[in-house]
């Protein structure tokens, strides 16, 4: 069987398929499910909900909406800070028997800073010494649902360098920012991160939408914008990926509509080297283990490497 | 209470249609779900039709249950419901669950003076199951049951035959009480709801489980208040994504300003905790 464990900048994956942040909770899947899924959980890293550096309650209902071929949400980052966070919920995660990696939001670049401050502190008295393989820490500096911080750090090339760079130097493990695709350039936003210091980029987070109550005409979320996600924004989100792949020397995560094995072939051949998926779990939340094993049989079949796929769409046949 | 996980590697299971039958404007979905764990009163399933023209499955709960036979009780309200009233007999449903919390029977039947079940329209949905249980948790003392239903109209009220069909089949055994149903359009009884026959019913020490439209749950805990040593449980309904506690999107407002996950912290909960002490 071909092997197809991937590194994501000293992250070291069993296989590509991962989740994306606030698509999948394990300890509140295991409650329905059973113990079994945190001794054998269904994705090569777990990706944690954004946690911030004060609590949040999040946006008000209704929050979240099917549209044609996806989900639009407005969820707004619920979480109980990073405080709490590091008392309850980084324990149990660093005993999962996959790596993690933590995402967090903030305001502005001090912010950041300082819930990497907590978390690196955390996470040297928890782990041992090879922590870095084994935990990363995901700046979610595209959310769309947030009034301060989020997308607009994402937005703008300046502020994203800031961020990145101001966590860099409180940050020894994987650094990923992931980008919102809510840009003229994701690739300009990359390069801005990757110089400033992050040796992962994830792209994309949700594109800013707004849905309408069929029968009032009023705008139907809570929040009144939301970000779609889902099948609808594959497209979109692969040429995102082949512009990123084309611009940065750094492994990238791609997501955007994955619900199959032929999603994933796609992004790893526009220059994906992991794959998360998002809405399609909300569905089936084991279906990045079953994609991994669909994955291996496609490549078996063809005799491929990982290798040989990964950015395949930008070489000449 | 555990779901595993299928043969297929997946979470989620693909069941058989075994039955459609139409009850009015609503349909009872027999299914034949391998593996089914078993559910709790008040538990659901996130289902959606193999063929789906949606993207994400739907929450129903879960109306009764024999072994690996499990029904539910579907409107067709939309597009993905409508596909799940139109399925055909050995047509493939996926089935995620039993997810939620249900009814704690235990404690809703310790020191019961009377247990009342209240249901409006497709809300009657979960009391098959319930009043399957309540049998078996009537063992020491019989149980007293009164069941009211409350329909829009003539076409929804057909379902109260399910109710009346359990009950009938609980009542021989060790559990007593009536079952009594309105419907909106009855033109002898113009304008009577389901609250109404509530207000004139309900007595000190009754326990109330009650699952329906909000407006009518609201209802019945401002009423419930006024009554002596009267609990109340609710089973609520969002929209919602997941239904395992992953996307924080069904959420309802609680009394505290808080906000509890329907499909996690709920769908059941207690009156005082959503609509106010």
């Amino acid at each position: 069987m071909v092997s197809l464990a991937v590194d994501l900048a000293g992250l070291k994956l069993d296989h590509p398929l991962i989740n994306a942040s606030g698509t999948m909770d394990l300890f509140a899947l295991a409650e329905s499910v059973g113990q079994e899924v945190l001794e054998r959980p269904p994705v090569a890293a777990y990706v944690l909900k954004t946690v911030t550096l004060r609590p949040r309650v999040g946006n008000p209902p209704p929050r979240i909406v099917e549209t044609a071929c996806g989900v639009v949400n407005a969820i707004g980052l619920p979480n109980v800070g990073i405080e709490v966070f590091i008392r309850e919920e980084l324990p149990r995660a660093l005993e999962l028997a996959c790596p993690i990696i933590v995402s967090i939001g903030g305001e502005s670049a001090e912010e950041y800073a300082e819930v990497t401050c907590q978390l690196a502190r955390a996470v040297a008295q928890l782990s041992g010494s090879e922590w870095t393989s084994r935990v990363g820490l995901e700046l979610n500096i595209s959310c769309p649902n947030v009034t301060r911080g989020g997308m607009a750090i994402g937005s703008d090339p300046a502020e994203t360098s800031r961020v990145v760079a101001s966590v860099r130097k409180v940050w020894a493990g994987v650094l990923i920012a992931k980008l919102t695709p809510n840009v003229t350039d994701i690739a300009a936003i990359g390069k801005a991160a990757v110089e400033a210091g992050a040796n992962v980029i994830c792209a994309v987070n949700t594109y800013k939408a707004l849905v309408m109550d069929r029968s009032s005409l009023r705008p139907y979320l809570g929040n009144v914008t939301g970000g779609l996600s889902g099948p609808a924004i594959k497209p979109l989100a692969l040429r995102a990926i082949y512009d990123l792949y084309a611009a940065v020397e750094v492994p990238i995560i791609g997501m955007g509509g994955i619900a199959s094995v032929q999603d994933v072939l796609e992004f790893i051949s526009c220059g994906a080297t992991a794959v998360a998926v998002g809405s399609a779990l909300f569905r089936e939340p084991y279906l990045p283990r079953v994609l991994a094993q669909e994955l291996a049989v496609f490549l078996d079949q063809r005799r491929l490497t990982l290798e040989q796929l990964t950015g395949f769409a930008h070489r000449s046949v | 209470m555990a779901t595993g996980q299928s043969e297929s590697g997946l979470c989620r299971r693909l069941a058989s249609v075994v039955r459609v039958q139409r009850l009015g404007s609503l349909t009872w979905l027999v299914l034949f779900v391998p593996g089914w764990p078993g559910a709790k009163p008040g538990q659901f399933a996130m289902l959606q039709s193999e063929r789906s023209r949606c993207f994400l499955a739907r929450p129903f709960s879960v109306a009764d249950q024999l072994e690996e036979q499990v029904s539910f009780l579907i409107a067709p309200v939309g597009e993905a419901s409508r596909e799940l009233c139109g399925s055909r007999t050995g047509e493939k449903v996926w089935v995620l669950g039993p997810l939620g919390n249900g009814f704690d029977l235990e404690a809703v039947t310790k020191d019961a003076q009377r247990i009342v079940l209240i249901g409006g329209g497709v809300g009657i949905a979960p009391f098959p199951l319930v009043l399957r249980n309540m049998r078996g948790a009537a063992t020491e003392r019989p149980l007293e049951v009164l069941v009211l239903l409350g329909f829009r109209d003539l076409a929804q009220s057909q379902a109260a035959r399910l109710v009346r069909a359990a009950f009938d089949l609980s009542s021989r055994e060790r559990i007593k009480g009536q079952v009594l149903a309105v419907r909106e359009d009855d033109h002898r009884r113009r304008g009577v709801m389901v609250s109404d026959l509530a207000r004139a019913h309900m007595r000190p020490g009754d326990r109330l489980l009650a699952c329906g439209p909000l407006s009518m749950c609201r209802a019945l805990w401002e009423m419930c208040r006024s009554i002596r040593d009267v609990k109340a449980w609710f089973s609520l309904e969002s929209t919602m994504a997941c239904g395992v506690g992953a996307c924080h999107g069904c959420v309802i407002t609680r009394v505290d300003g808080s906000f509890a996950q329907v499909c996690r912290q709920g769908p059941v909960f207690r009156g005082e905790e959503v609509f106010g002490g």
